[in-house]
């Protein structure tokens, strides 16, 4: 494209070359290479305490498993309630080696990387066996396959001795170049670590859009009938959707092992489910960069929130239930406002300013 | 043997409870397609409502387990009008989303009150010595609460059979566009659905509240629960709804009854309805009573 499109009035796409660029402009591709520059720079440069630095860190893996979620509900529109039990899937992936061999094994301080793509593949397969259902089953009926898989999850866990029940399964500090890490670096390693990763999924996840295979995705979404006369197999495309979901659910689930070196079992329930779903909604179903401002919106309120009902209890003392009851009371009111209000998410918000800065001075 | 219709009699009365909450989700699902995952909240708040309105407010139980049912007839009325009036139409995540969100709403609002964290329970206004009846026994909360039941499921069924609201209630959910043209009010009738739901809702909530005793946690975690059960009975048939939902009540006793305990196994009632829902979702997708109209893809 020569004209600029950030002036141009509407989408002038002249090849399908054109339409399958992963940059539009080269300002797009300027913006996204200096957001990854802050992106890498800023722990250095202001560097957090290890409580803060956890809490980002926590909202990267979350950014790797909305991803993976938004593959599979915002892409190919089918809703899963499960996604935290494929996330738990990759972390007891890991947690099982560290079971068999022992929490600081050289398998898991060096081999981390392979323990981490490994809970990946576990977690797709887990994935691909509950889309099953997909092959017969739309929307509803869906949702609640997967809702009964992450309760068949829950308790597999808490019965299991080999998962000492649910409680934390330790995994051992990772080896670096340098040696083994330290605690001072830990949080520090895992968030360059995260990032690679989101970065690696994400430029995945772009290319996907672009082929074939990405494009029956929203085919099937769109119009699974229309999908099936066109060549493209509905059933398939959403067992394998699922199992893409659940790949990326693993791999998150792996980092998680290791970023919290343990395993426990609270951290992959329902109510993370319900958390990802949100954070899908409230950053864009269907965008790429959705999955990244849901995470952040959603964990930057459970934080503000926790930090106000805390200086609430020293103005209020014997105010003990208000933590536990504004955050889920402020989680609802964010969630549905933002489906009355702005369905399209956070994502929208870029195009919304993108488009009056194109406009401006005029309304429309 | 005895063991056995002991469990018989207990599933029975766990499954009439299931019976009574799956009500009022399968009303949503039938009249507006919505799934409700909010339910077991409102289930928690009217045994919560009717439980303030005898203790502190001071009204005999009977009543206010009358007055509670009215409340949140309106309550759950508004909240139809207010979140999912706007949303007809929308697709099918979003619905689901909001209810979501409505749940956590609730959730939040019942933690600002004592009802979030303590354990209440209701006074005792029935003898507390059980009925025994060849070593069958069954107390006499659970015995009224099951004849409760069986009338409200009664007065839901003449409801819908007889009654004018019923059959539009019934015409819309059969057909949208045919009942708008005889001049119902589809928006209205959502409304209503919404309202009758909570309605069965606050009846559920009390007598489980009476069986069991006043606990958040239990309460809303019938909202779950309720799926198996709708699942089973297929999501559009209120016949299923009950008929599913003694399934379900007898089944998870059995489980508990002679599954726990053996085998390393445990909290298997827990469980088991949800293996049963994933098996009929791949076999039977639309329930024992469900409509066929089960798309494929």
């Amino acid at each position: 494209m020569s004209t600029n499109r950030w002036l141009a009035t509407g989408n002038y796409f002249i090849s399908y070359k054109d339409e399958q660029r992963i940059y539009f402009t080269s300002l797009d591709r300027t913006i996204f290479t200096m957001f990854l520059l802050v992106l890498f720079a800023w722990p250095v440069l202001f560097p957090l305490s290890n409580k803060y630095m956890l809490v980002v860190d926590n909202i990267l893996i979350a950014v790797v498993a909305v991803m993976g979620l938004n593959i599979v509900t915002g892409f190919a529109g089918l809703i899963s309630i499960g996604h935290a039990a494929f996330m738990g899937i990759g972390a007891y992936t890991v947690a099982s080696f560290s079971r068999v061999l022992g929490d600081s094994h050289v398998v898991l301080t060096h081999g981390w990387p392979v323990l981490i793509f490994l809970g990946g593949l576990t977690g797709a397969v887990f994935g691909a066996i509950v889309g099953l259902p997909a092959m017969r089953l739309k929307h509803l009926y869906l949702a609640i396959a997967t809702l009964s898989f992450q309760m068949i999850f829950q308790w597999t866990i808490q019965i299991l001795t080999f998962f000492d029940q649910g409680q934390t399964i330790s995994v051992g500090r990772v080896f670096w170049i340098t040696g083994k890490l330290g605690r001072k670096e830990h949080y520090f390693f895992w968030y360059y670590v995260i990032l690679v990763v989101i970065i690696i999924l994400g430029f995945m996840v772009r290319n996907l859009l672009r082929t074939r295979y990405g494009r029956c995705l929203s085919a099937v979404r769109d119009n699974d009938r229309a999908a099936d006369a066109m060549g493209m197999h509905p059933g398939l495309t959403k067992v394998y959707a699922f199992g893409l979901a659940g790949f990326f659910a693993g791999v998150a689930g792996g980092l998680h092992a290791y970023l919290y070196r343990g395993v426990g079992f609270e951290s992959f329930t329902l109510h993370e489910s319900i958390n990802f779903l949100a954070m899908a909604i409230v950053g864009g179903l269907g965008t790429l960069n959705g999955s990244f401002w849901g995470p952040v919106a959603i964990r930057a309120l459970d934080l503000g929130m926790e930090n106000l009902a805390e200086s609430m209890g020293h103005l209020f003392p014997g105010q003990t239930n208000l933590a536990t009851a504004l955050k889920p009371l402020t989680f609802g009111l964010v969630i549905v406002l933002f489906l009355m209000f702005e369905p399209r998410g956070i994502a929208n918000w870029w195009r919304i300013a993108r488009s009056y800065v194109k406009l401006w001075p005029f309304r429309y | 043997m005895s063991y056995f219709f002991q469990l018989v009699v207990s599933g029975i009365v766990v499954g009439s409870i299931y019976a009574l909450s799956a009500l009022g989700f399968v009303l949503i699902y039938k009249s507006s397609k919505v799934l409700n995952i909010a339910h077991g909240q409102i289930i928690a708040s009217g045994a919560f409502i009717t439980y303030a309105l005898t203790l502190w407010v001071g009204i005999p139980i009977f009543l206010s387990f009358l007055a509670s049912m009215i409340i949140t007839f309106f309550l759950a009325m508004s909240v139809e009008r207010v979140f999912l009036r706007r949303l007809i139409g929308e697709p099918i995540i979003s619905v689901i989303m909001v209810t979501i969100g409505l749940m956590s709403i609730i959730d939040g609002l019942v933690y600002l009150t004592p009802f979030g964290t303590e354990n209440f329970s209701f006074p005792v206004f029935l003898p507390t010595t059980p009925i025994a009846l060849g070593g069958v026994s069954i107390s006499w909360t659970q015995l009224v609460g099951v004849i409760v039941t069986f009338i409200m499921i009664g007065g839901f069924s003449w409801f819908f059979k007889k009654s004018t609201v019923g059959i539009s209630m019934r015409a819309v959910s059969d057909d949208q566009l045919a009942s708008m043209s005889i001049g119902i009010s589809v928006p209205k009738v959502f409304g209503l659905a919404w309202a009758t739901a909570g309605l069965s809702a606050a009846a559920a909530g009390t007598i489980i509240g009476n069986i069991t005793g006043l606990n958040f946690d239990t309460l809303h975690a019938f909202g779950i629960t309720v799926f198996p059960v709708v699942i089973l009975g297929g999501l559009d048939s209120i016949l299923g709804a009950v008929v599913a939902g003694i399934i379900m009540g007898l089944i998870q006793q059995f489980a508990s009854g002679y599954l726990d305990g053996n085998w390393g196994l445990n909290g298997t009632a827990e469980v088991l309805p949800y293996v049963i829902l994933l098996i009929i979702l791949l076999i039977k997708p639309h329930g024992l009573f469900g409509i066929h109209e089960i798309e494929r893809v």
